[in-house]
């Protein structure tokens, strides 16, 4: 028996394809953030039967973090020193991402994450943390170039919570309307959770902006879209950034959220390889809409459940499997590059969306687009 | 000026709901000489009656009011003759000590049912509004409520002036000893008092659902208003508590306007530290010797 066991032990030890690959997954699975995380666990379920279909002999360590970035780091280490896995994928958030980043550089572990935004964690020049959805400056970025080439507008007011997520990323599209020549005449931080925006938005009216910007979560960017209509705010279009803007809940409000634009990572109708069936098969699975934080974790898992086969369990050899590696799945083209002072950043192409008929329609960039945009916004009713 | 009339007309109407929570707190506390932490709470629980009887049964918002009120009535009721009774001659920090107990079981409770989840009621009226000119318009849910909180403060006032009750209730606030000597029966003011307190916060917060959104935690947010309001107003002064709503109402909105959103809370607490400063006992409150 002991001499079958060292053979096999023997056996395991040469061939790396037959061993389990162990992978780490940390997210956030309970506390405030996790509905989204939610998404994100499905996504990666999704992913891990997927590959055990393909031979994969998949072992993942799943971690919870409940949104904590302390919490979050005590997983990273647990992950990197006991469970000894190949890769980590996650976590959610940024302030996660961004404290993790740091220890799986430590550890030298390599790090995908699916779906945060704050651009400074792949700006340090870490080697082995590699990040699936494009930054929060292509949210500003996209949505601006969109209403600049769909209209002329000159002026633009900002509103937007008052936390890391509303203020970074409204302050790199401030940055870049600067760079455009557009007239910022309001710029507004609000604490989140008032009753009342009223008075706020009346005063925006009354700069009368081409551009209305929010950054809001989903509530608030309901009641955004209410007073606004309340108060006549009547901008040529209202650009909602991420967040609040694309989700369900939102386009069902349908007598305010109608020909808001806002843009997203992934959606169910782009033609990139395997997206429909992903959305089919999500919502027969889980029975609800996937969001895009559920494709970038399929895809995130996938390809470092790939890069991990392929090089046999190092680490080292997995980090540089994912720097060289190409890809085309649910979220399309992947690869890792540097640029604009980015490391290891996939350059996603991010979908500009307006609700049109309640639905989220991809108007831009045209060769996704699956209606046209509609633009100025009409006049309210 | 457009941009000040609606600032100055959102706060009134804001302030409205403010006053209605502040009152229920005011009366309580001028009954009892409980500070009831569990206010903010008490107000979750009627949005989450609200949002049921809008989910399940369909019945508006403001006509829940009519549910609302008689059950947050008998909730109050049931929370003081339990809970409330036992500590009436307690320290102060063991009073509080319970409400704010008190308040965290029913938040975490209906975090247990609800999950953290944001709910939002959506009718018919939810984003419309009527305009009143000059580029002014009054968003119509919050008027309805406006109107109703000014309907149910004039009846609760007619009630503590004219009925024997409402007198009653008004003595043992001056001197519960004294009322009791009178032979007013001062543990059934106090239930009564209770009830009514909370009744007032639950219908707040079912005016408010429809042009607000409910979560578990929404109460923190108000308990810290109404302590305001009726701090600002003078301890147990059902006039000052309707002032000190509209007041934080206005001064809200407006500093949010011409001073900035963020800074919209300073401003607050600044006007809520000067009052203080310079009248003690809050805008009606009488000194107390």
């Amino acid at each position: 028996m002991r001499k079958h066991l060292l053979a096999l032990g023997a056996i395991l030890a040469l061939s790396p394809c037959v061993m389990a690959q162990k992978i780490g997954v940390i997210n956030s699975m309970s506390g405030p953030e996790a509905p989204i995380g939610e998404n994100i666990t499905n996504g990666i379920k999704l992913a891990e039967e997927d590959l055990k279909k393909k031979g994969f002999s998949l072992q993942l360590v799943w971690e919870d973090d409940t949104g904590k970035p302390q919490i979050s780091m005590s997983a990273m280490e647990k992950l990197a020193t006991r469970d000894n896995v190949v890769g980590v994928v996650g976590p959610y958030t940024s302030a996660c991402s961004n404290a993790v980043a740091r220890l799986a550089e430590k550890y030298r572990v390599p790090l995908l994450i699916p779906a945060a935004a704050k651009e400074e964690i792949t700006r340090q020049g870490f080697k082995n943390v590699f990040r699936m959805n494009a930054p929060a400056d292509k949210y500003a970025s996209s949505l601006i170039d969109a209403a600049t080439s769909l209209g002329k507008p000159k002026s633009i007011a900002f509103i937007y919570e008052n936390t890391d997520f509303g203020t970074s990323t409204s302050n790199t599209a401030k940055d870049y309307v600067a760079k455009k020549g557009m007239q910022v005449v309001a710029d507004v931080a609000y604490p989140k959770g008032s009753a009342d925006y009223r008075s706020t938005l009346a005063q925006i009216k009354s700069k009368n902006p081409d551009l209305v910007f929010m950054v809001s979560y989903v509530a608030d960017a309901i009641l955004l879209m209410r007073q606004s209509r309340e108060v006549g705010l009547q901008p040529q279009a209202f650009l909602g950034a991420g967040a609040g803007f694309t989700t369900a809940e939102f386009a069902n409000e349908r007598a305010v959220s109608e020909n808001v634009i806002s843009c997203t990572q992934w959606t169910e109708d782009v033609n990139w390889p395997g997206a429909k069936e992903f959305g089919k098969r999500y919502k027969a699975r889980f029975g609800k809409e996937p969001s895009y934080h559920a494709a970038c974790a399929y895809a995130s898992m996938v390809i470092m459940a790939e890069t991990a086969r392929a090089s046999g369990g190092d680490r080292a050899k997995t980090r540089d499997g994912l720097k060289a590696g190409k890809w085309n799945g649910v979220m399309g083209e992947v690869q890792f590059a540097d640029y604009d002072g980015f490391n290891n950043q996939n350059n996603h192409q991010m979908l500009v969306e307006q609700i049109i008929s309640g639905n989220y329609e991809t108007i831009l960039p045209s060769r996704f687009a699956t209606k046209k945009a509609i633009y100025p916004f009409p006049r309210w009713k | 000026m457009a941009v000040f009339m609606q600032s100055l007309i959102s706060g009134i109407l804001i302030g409205g709901v403010y006053a209605l929570i502040g009152i229920g707190l005011t009366l309580i506390f001028g009954v009892m000489r409980v500070i009831n932490f569990a206010h903010g709470d008490i107000l979750m629980v009627g949005m989450y009656l609200t949002y049921l009887a809008f989910t399940v049964l369909g019945i508006d918002p403001f006509v829940s009011v009519l549910i609302t009120f008689p059950l947050m009535f008998l909730f109050g009721g049931f929370l003081q003759r339990v809970f409330i009774n036992r500590v009436l001659k307690a320290v102060a920090q063991n009073q509080i000590l319970l409400t704010i107990g008190l308040g965290l079981i029913m938040s975490n409770t209906v975090m247990l049912i609800f999950t953290s989840d944001y709910k939002l009621i959506t009718t018919s009226y939810s984003s419309s509004t009527l305009k009143v000119g000059g580029g002014v318009s009054v968003s119509t849910p919050l008027l309805i409520s406006f109107l109703i909180t000014t309907a149910i403060t004039a009846v609760l006032y007619w009630f503590l002036l004219k009925t024997d009750t409402g007198q009653a209730i008004r003595a043992t606030a001056q001197d519960r000893d004294a009322a009791q000597l009178m032979g007013i029966n001062v543990k059934r003011m106090s239930i009564i008092a209770f009830g009514l307190g909370s009744a007032l916060a639950g219908t707040a917060g079912a005016l408010i659902s429809p042009t607000y959104y409910i979560f578990p935690q929404v109460g923190a947010v108000f308990t810290l208003k109404a302590f305001v309001i009726t701090v600002l107003g003078g301890m147990g002064s059902v006039v000052g508590a309707m002032l000190g709503g509209i007041l934080i109402g206005v001064t809200e909105s407006l500093s949010a306007v011409y001073i900035s959103s963020g800074w919209k809370d300073v401003v607050v607490f600044v006007l809520f530290l000067l009052v203080l400063l310079f009248k003690p006992s809050g805008l009606m409150g009488k000194s107390r010797t």
